[in-house]
């Protein structure tokens, strides 16, 4: 029985990761910039919908398209004024770029949120059902649910949509891209907006399982790497094998090795697929 | 009224100059092509024409000045490029590749009967349309980049060294479907270091040397003139 209850926590867990992880990968594929502000993108989807929630009672899963929309724009107006001057710049100075975003934006949230832990409780939380004695909290699933949604929804915006096939146009062959009409300025601005939007999604989601810090980013940035380099970056779909594998990791690591190894255990991950499989899990053969 | 008018351009990489002065025009409905050995500036011309690089010169298309624009706006008035060495998406299906030559198109139901028109023109095309780009040959992915800057429906397409590395039936093939596409009243400039298979179906010719155009008239002139083969052979 234990099993079962650590296995569906390390589901539920995975489905999570595979959002907080989806536009690190995606902007990281398309754009290859290793977004190191990714994690603060998330801090702050997930305090906006903290104080959409405790300031005007918004629900969190209502505010969810807001706060997407609010960090898309956010993260356009990075890339656009920003970033797309260092589009060609060596992988260095884009890291140490973000890297800066990042501290940015965790001393901001610092000051104008304070470093007390915040959680998003909505009426509903803590309330579970059992199902063969293993317990479900209603969050945690929902959360699992919208979390697969959103990552299906990129899925399919890359596949069948006019800017989606423009965007992964450009990831494969700039050149080509450029010769047949797609502004690429415009395609990697609208790219890190959508990268950025997930990263608020998955802020709202995070908010409701998890104690939002203005520190939450940097971990949170270093579990989406892993999750991407487990999952690949050619198919959204990778971060949810990425995202599952990580979370039964930790869950079954914390189970048998004791949750003082949970992060050696999913960094320890990390280094074994580089090793074995460094194109990821769905990740295309070099 | 030619549809290409090109007048003194210059262009190249850095400070050197690649194209000196070069003057050409296109008429409208026309197959011109542009020949010349390796390095002779025929790649960095149609680069220069599509934006891709800057030049200094008079261009006008379509009774427009067309000097120094950015490749994506001179794609979205009519001027459409099929690169050297095909560039295809190459991780997208066959289809989403023509796709993607329609991009700026707006008409639905007439992009819905260029899709009918590329299947038929290349049937090959039709049935790999679910496969991935990079894993077809050498003369299908060709076949798939013309096709791709068909679904553009251009006003010039531009071909730039179509037949290198293919089969010569494989390059008879794609020089039919350039006639086929004149016919239809598509205008091309066709630019190739296989001056015959270039010139023989083409309307008139340039002959450029050393960034120069060194010759020019009608194709059929041309392919009987001596000082073809000595400008191409540089001699």
């Amino acid at each position: 029985m234990l099993v079962l209850q650590v296995l569906t926590n390390g589901i539920l867990l995975g489905g999570l990761y595979a959002v907080v992880a989806l536009g690190l990968a995606l902007v990281w594929g398309v754009l290859d910039i290793i977004n190191l502000a990714h994690g603060a993108f998330i801090m702050l989807g997930g305090y906006l919908t903290y104080y959409l929630f405790t300031g005007l009672g918004l629900d969190p899963f209502a505010s969810l398209p807001l706060v997407m929309l609010a960090m898309f724009v956010l993260g356009y107006l990075i890339q656009w004024g920003l970033l797309n001057f260092l589009v060609r710049a060596p992988m260095f100075n884009m890291l140490l770029v973000t890297f800066g975003i990042d501290v940015v934006l965790t001393y901001l949230a610092q000051i104008m949120f304070s470093a007390d832990l915040r959680t998003i409780r909505p009426a509903y939380a803590g309330s579970n059902f059992t199902v063969g004695g293993v317990t479900v909290p209603w969050t945690n699933l929902l959360a699992f649910v919208v979390a697969l949604l959103l990552t299906g929804l990129l899925a399919l915006f890359l596949q069948r949509q006019r800017w989606g096939r423009a965007i992964r146009a450009t990831a494969q062959n700039l050149g080509a891209a450029r010769l047949h009409g797609v502004p690429p300025r415009f395609a990697y601005a609208l790219t890190f907006g959508i990268g950025a939007a997930l990263a608020g999604g998955a802020g709202t989601l995070y908010g409701m399982v998890a104690q939002l810090t203005p520190y939450v980013g940097v971990p949170l940035t270093a579990k989406s790497f892993a999750i991407a380099i487990i999952g690949g970056l050619d198919n959204p779909l990778g971060v949810i094998v990425g995202g599952l594998v990580l979370g039964l990791a930790e869950a079954f690591g914390s189970l048998w090795l004791g949750p003082t190894y949970r992060d050696a255990v999913s960094l320890g991950l990390l280094v074994l697929v580089l090793i074995v499989r460094p194109t990821g899990i769905l990740g295309r053969a070099s | 009224m030619a549809l290409l008018e090109v007048k003194k351009m210059n262009a190249g990489y850095g400070d050197a100059d690649v194209l000196r002065d070069v003057d050409l025009h296109v008429e409208e409905g026309e197959i011109v092509a542009v020949v010349g050995s390796n390095g002779a500036g025929k790649t960095t011309l149609l680069r220069a024409l599509s934006g891709v690089i800057a030049s200094r010169g008079e261009v006008r298309f379509a009774g427009r000045d067309a000097a120094g624009m950015a490749p994506d706006e001179a794609f979205g008035r009519g001027l459409v490029q099929v690169p050297e060495g095909r560039q295809l998406f190459d991780r997208m299906t066959v289809q989403d590749n023509l796709r993607m030559g329609a991009f700026r198109r707006r008409d639905a139901a007439a992009v819905r009967r260029d899709f009918q028109r590329m299947y038929e023109l290349f049937p090959v095309l039709g049935e790999r349309r679910n496969q991935l780009a990079g894993s077809m040959s050498g003369g299908e992915q060709q076949m798939a980049a013309m096709a791709r800057g068909l679904m553009a429906a251009p006003r010039l397409l531009m071909v730039d060294e179509m037949s290198l590395g293919l089969a010569p039936v494989i390059v008879e093939r794609l020089l039919e479907v350039l006639t086929d596409i004149q016919k239809q009243g598509v205008t091309v400039l066709l630019v190739e270091q296989d001056v015959h298979s270039a010139l023989s179906v083409a309307d008139r010719g340039y002959v450029l040397e050393r960034g120069r155009v060194a010759l020019t008239g009608p194709a059929r002139e041309l392919l009987d003139d001596p000082r073809v083969k000595e400008a191409y052979l540089g001699l």
